[in-house]
């Protein structure tokens, strides 16, 4: 866990509990649902702990429910905290609302910040009042923002008329008005298609990069994580279950190895290493499989370019979304050993 | 406060040019509204035939007291309608988004729906009042006509701090739209009548627990010069209405800010 001067996101100890009465609905209800004791607790984050420096692009990730959107809601000042603390930008967030309010971004995938019945430039003018962005600063930014994302023909369209991928255009635009420090995005990519994600990505990259915008980014698209970030925090069921640099998530959770080799034509034998599974062979074409712990790359590849007469050789990186994957199930596996040890007398 | 003016009343302006994509719709309710306090008005004007007096108040103080209500109630619904449909943005979560935003929420919420058809109260208030003024011959003396905006303020405070602290309660039990509708709207019919016709507690409970009646029973006695030895608790009643209406709002300021920390947004 970091915690030097660079950071600019600190979170201790954080916890955020909802109590969901059973039953009752309506008005009438939910004033006896106040009086009754027949609620639940759900732990949606529990005890994390966490700090960002400036400048990262974090991959906030976990399954359905995991607790992500209720973590960026507490970052961003709408939820108070169970317990814990935060710090963003030197402010506590539900505290300092409105300041915290100026040095971020939010966008969330699934409901915009604009107004539903207005011209796009009509909430970005809006906006630029609420933000007090000064007239000079404003226009320069504008005219960036539009420029990089194509916003002109977009410009007198009322959002609500707008397709999702220019709204999640529009949408990014209004959260850098302001040329926040931080930017908070909860699925960002979330129905688009193919060419919008990639639109999306180049641009959030060019954010990062250009303006030096720290960025945390919640999604359940892992080409996301690989194409952005560089530091993954994975959530599992409320608490932490992985949080380190994108490379090292590779190095410390897959040990597999995957080679494929093709042969020259007149080189048809098979290949036979200690350690090393020879998943599926052709005439001139053989895949590997080995584990790190029995055999390192390195030799592996050595021996056979000694032995061999090589064309082409291919060394398979672990996809992320598969580590992370094997990091939920490995989770589930894990809670689930817990609770059949706690049933055991 | 002050500094955010500006960008309050440019929100203000964007939400009656939505509105007013709505035109027919708001012709409707101008109507409607229109001949619902006439239809109030003509009640009383035909209790007021049959006895010549309520209690004690003649044709002319009754549509001063009913004047002042009305009134106050034009720009406490100008001013705070859009509380009345605060849940909305509470059962969808939208409320997240005005709490991302450097400029206060209630502000927001209040300037995202300006009731144009408060006209009507306007309207049918001004009428009484001057009605009610000539016919009772008020004398404007200069405490008078110092006093007459500062009460009418407070009557204000005190129809808007109940609407926020009913708005408030959305924060804790998510749906308010069955209190805005006994609380709101349907309390103002108390004061139609001045409150001494009701017995001891419920004269009590409308001056110290629901203070409705220093939007109009109270201060009507300062205005109209009445008797003011007869009023319940003690003569200084009838200058009560700005404090009232200070202590309500903040009271109601208060429950809305404990609401704000109690938000829970919505789960996907
Ligand atoms: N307002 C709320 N009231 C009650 N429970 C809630 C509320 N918000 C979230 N929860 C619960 O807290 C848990 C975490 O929810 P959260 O929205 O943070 O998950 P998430 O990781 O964002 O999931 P998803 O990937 O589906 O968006 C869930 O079990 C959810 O049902
Ligand atoms: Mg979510």
């Amino acid at each position: 866990m970091m915690s030097d001067d660079n950071s600019i996101i600190r979170v201790n100890n954080l916890s955020r509990h909802f109590t969901v009465a059973d039953g009752k609905s309506g008005f009438i209800g939910s004033i006896q649902n106040l009086f009754s004791r027949r609620y639940t607790t759900k732990k949606a984050v529990d005890d994390i702990s966490f700090s960002i420096a400036k400048g990262d692009f974090v991959g906030y990730v976990g399954e359905n429910g995991a607790g992500k959107s209720t973590t960026i809601k507490m970052l961003t000042g709408i939820l108070v905290p169970t317990s814990g603390k935060i710090v963003v930008a030197g402010n506590v967030p539900h505290i300092n609302r409105a300041q915290n309010a100026r040095n971020i971004g939010v966008v969330f995938g699934q409901r915009t910040q604009l107004w539903w019945d207005l011209p796009v430039l009509e909430s970005f003018d809006l906006l630029r009042s609420i933000f007090r962005v000064p007239e000079d600063d404003f226009k320069r930014n504008f005219e960036e923002l539009s420029e990089t994302l194509e916003l002109g023909p977009l410009l007198k369209v009322p959002v609500r008329k707008l397709s999702l991928g220019q709204r999640m255009r529009c949408d990014l635009t209004a959260a850098l008005l302001h040329n926040p420090r931080i930017l908070f995005l909860d699925e960002p990519t979330i129905g688009l298609d193919i060419i919008a994600k990639d639109y999306v990505r180049k641009f959030l990259k060019m954010v990062n990069k250009e303006r030096e915008t720290t960025i945390i980014l919640t999604t359940h698209d892992m080409d996301d994580i690989e194409a952005l970030c560089s530091r993954i925090i994975i959530l599992d069921q409320g608490k932490i279950a992985y949080d380190g640099s994108t490379e090292k998530l590779k190095i410390d959770y897959v040990r597999e190895k995957a080679i494929e080799i093709e042969l020259h034509e007149d080189d048809t034998g098979t290949i036979s290493i200690p350690n090393v599974k020879l998943v599926k062979s052709t005439a001139n074409k053989k895949w590997l499989r080995f584990n790190q712990d029995d055999i390192s790359v390195q030799e592996v590849v050595s021996q056979i370019m000694r032995e061999r007469r090589v064309k082409d050789i291919a060394i398979h990186e672990p996809k992320v979304g598969d580590i992370i994957k094997n990091i939920y199930a490995n989770g589930k596996a894990a809670s689930q050993q817990t609770k059949l040890q706690k049933t055991l007398p | 406060m002050f500094k955010n003016t500006p960008i309050y009343w440019k929100l203000v302006v964007t939400s009656i040019r939505a509105k007013m994509e709505y035109k027919v719709t708001f012709l409707f309710l101008l109507i409607a509204l229109l001949f619902y306090y006439l239809g109030q008005l003509g009640v009383i004007l035909i209790i007021l035939v049959k006895f010549k007096n309520i209690n004690g108040w003649s044709l002319g103080e009754m549509a001063f007291l009913y004047g002042l209500l009305v009134f106050s109630q034009g720009i406490s619904t100008l001013l705070f309608s859009s509380l009345n449909y605060f849940e909305n943005l509470i059962i969808e979560g939208d409320f997240d988004r005005l709490l991302v935003r450097p400029l206060n929420p209630l502000l927001q919420v209040l300037a995202s729906s300006f009731e144009l058809s408060s006209v009507a109260h306007f309207l049918i208030g001004s009428t009484a009042l001057y009605y009610g003024a000539t016919r009772s011959g008020l004398e404007w003396t200069f405490q008078k006509i110092v006093f007459f905006p500062i009460a009418l303020a407070g009557a204000v405070l005190i129809q808007g701090g109940i609407r926020l602290a009913v708005a408030a309660v959305t924060f804790w039990t998510t749906r308010n739209r069955s209190l805005v509708h006994t609380i709101v709207y349907s309390s103002k019919e108390f004061i139609l009548y001045p409150i001494s016709i009701y017995n001891f507690w419920v004269q009590a409970f409308l001056t110290l627990i629901f203070p409705l009646a220093f939007i109009n029973f109270y201060p009507s006695h300062f205005f109209l010069a009445r008797d003011s030895s007869t009023l319940l608790f003690h003569p200084a009643l009838q200058y009560g209405t700005p404090l009232a209406g200070l202590i309500v709002f903040a009271m109601a300021y208060a429950l809305w800010k404990a609401g704000i920390n109690h938000y829970q947004s919505v789960g996907n």
